[in-house]
């Protein structure tokens, strides 16, 4: 197992969740350095979501705890924010009102919030759609605007939870050098949740596989690929050697969630 | 598959929009009852009982308010209708928003007053107004209890369905921006519930209507309703007509007045998936 020698902004520590008589995972142990990408890959329902949940403070682990620059989460801190595989736009609200939730809520001065909402709009590429309503946006630009609120609220930790998952692919793969280029413009702790192992491993300076059940922390693999991250990467052997390592690590579980189907049987 | 004929597959419009065919088709519907109200008047009842005719000569005289000394004025019981319709209306929305997003959002709030709201909005509120004449006197304080229930309890439980079905999803967002409870509750699940909402003010037109005007035959206010009873009893039948599709015009037009602003404000209402 690889330790992170990097003061953690995030300091996951012995965390486990548990709702009622299901034990969703545990021993769960993960420092995330202040301008360091982990990607969590896991089966379906082994409680990556609950555990970005946990992270934002939105429901608190069983045991153990979590810390954000030496804080314990005990509520969703100021300076992380979250982006939703759902997108979780506002339907009532325009792109721009969508953007300027967080700095609203925040109690951000006026002319702060037309500021950042009008660069935030624009760094996504979404100039000139201030006044669209999300029923009006494609999956991808609604994605795009979901990626804007978060950044509006200047977060130095980015918690993505899938967030490319129900776009096409075409669009997936133009969003993700994008994200890669803000970050690379303003680095922060990113958290990337997703079920693309490629993703994972585009993204990722390390990629976490969660396996087992109750899940816990199987396997973390640097992925060692150079920064800033172009298309090349895509096509370099390191970049295949890491995305069949993971995917041999899920495949034996995915394999062996099936003999235990097969034995219920 | 078996292929539907290209016949009847598209309905046929002759070159004429399909819009103004309906718009043609309700007027010449609207004309035939006319004539045959009409006629069957003429030709079956006495002669003091209005017909389109006779309702249509009444009118200037009524809207001039021009009647005989000792009548009650049209627009003076319009107006009286109105105003207490409004203030019906507007303690209804303000109350029903309140309780139905406390029901909504709190549980035990919902356990304890939606059974009860349920009931009296299943049952005809008008049935109380004897009994609150004597709770209250004959006054319009009678008139003003019945109009605000009657809003109140559509508008409460159709805010209730709202925030009920509001989407899990929004709350966390917003609670992920550290939203506190007052901005869950009228920054999310009321702008969410809309549209519930306006649904709930439809149906609470048209109860704060009939709760006014039974409230004013019953209690004998200044307003439509004892208009309306004061001409039926003195042989006024057309005057008193005037006063009914006046009532008809102002429902009709109050809900597309509420489905205008609809359109104009809640653009995504609808169309969002
Ligand atoms: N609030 C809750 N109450 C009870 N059980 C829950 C709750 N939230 C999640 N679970 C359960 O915990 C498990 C993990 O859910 P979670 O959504 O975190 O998984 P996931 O890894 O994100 O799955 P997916 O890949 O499908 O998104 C699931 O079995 C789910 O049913
Ligand atoms: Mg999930």
């Amino acid at each position: 197992m690889s330790t992170n020698g990097a003061a953690g902004r995030i300091q996951i520590d012995g965390v486990a969740k548990q709702f009622g008589d299901l034990r969703v995972f545990q021993d769960i142990d993960l420092a995330i350095g202040e301008r360091e990408i982990v990607s969590i890959v896991g089966p379906s329902g082994c409680g990556k979501t609950t555990l970005l949940r946990c992270i934002d403070g939105l429901v608190q682990p069983s045991e153990g705890e979590i810390r954000i620059d030496g804080a314990k989460v005990t509520e969703p801190p100021r300076g992380v924010a979250v982006v939703f595989q759902h997108f979780g736009l506002f339907p009532w609200k325009t792109v721009y009102e969508n953007v300027a939730y967080g700095l609203r809520l925040a109690g951000a001065p006026k002319d702060q919030i037309a500021e950042s909402v009008a660069r935030h709009i624009e760094l996504v590429g979404l100039k000139g759609f201030d006044k669209a309503y999300p029923y009006q946006l494609s999956g991808g630009m609604q994605q795009r605007t979901g990626l804007a609120r978060a950044l509006a609220t200047d977060p130095h930790v980015l918690l993505m939870d899938e967030p490319f998952a129900s776009i096409d692919a075409q669009t997936r793969e133009i969003l993700q050098f994008e994200l890669l280029r803000i970050w690379e413009s303003r680095p922060m702790s990113m958290v990337f949740v997703t079920h693309s192992i490629e993703e994972a491993v585009l993204m990722g300076d390390r990629v976490v596989v969660l396996r087992g059940r109750p899940s816990s922390i199987h396997e973390v693999i640097e992925t060692g690929l150079p920064r800033p991250r172009t298309r090349d990467v895509l096509s370099s052997p390191r970049f295949n050697e890491v995305r069949e390592q993971v995917w041999s690590l899920l495949m034996h579980e995915a394999e062996q969630a099936e003999r235990e189907l097969q034995e219920v049987r | 598959m078996a292929s539907v004929p290209h016949e009847v597959a598209i309905p046929r419009t002759y070159g004429v929009s399909a819009r103004t065919q309906r718009t043609f088709l309700r007027i010449a519907t609207g004309v035939i009852l006319l004539v045959l109200w009409e006629v069957l008047v003429r030709w079956l009842a006495p002669p003091f009982v209005a017909r389109p005719v006779t309702v249509a000569r009444a009118l200037p005289h009524v809207l001039a308010n021009h009647l005989p000394p000792g009548t009650p004025t049209f627009w003076g019981a319009a107006e009286a209708t109105v105003v207490a319709s409004a203030e019906g209306l507007a303690i209804g929305i303000v109350g029903g928003v309140l309780v139905g997003l406390t029901m909504g959002r709190l549980r035990t709030a919902d356990r304890l007053l939606r059974f009860y709201i349920s009931t009296f909005f299943a049952m005809p509120i008008i049935a109380l107004v004897p009994v609150m004449t004597l709770w209250f006197g004959y006054s319009s304080t009678v008139r003003l209890y019945i109009v605000a229930l009657g809003a109140f309890l559509p508008i409460c439980l159709n805010v209730y369905d709202g925030t009920r079905s509001l989407p899990a999803s929004f709350v966390e967002v917003a609670q992920s921006y550290r939203a506190r409870w007052w901005n869950v509750w009228f920054g999310i699940a009321l702008p969410a519930s809309l549209p519930y909402l306006l649904a709930g003010f439809k149906l609470a037109v048209g109860r704060v209507l009939v709760g006014a005007v039974v409230a004013e035959y019953i209690v004998n206010l200044k307003g439509l309703g004892s208009y309306i009873v004061f001409d039926s009893r003195t042989f006024h039948q057309p005057e008193m007509m005037v006063a009914v599709l006046f009532l008809a015009l102002l429902g009709v037009s109050v809900n597309a007045a509420a489905d205008l602003a609809t359109r104009r404000f809640l653009p995504w209402y609808r169309r969002s998936e």
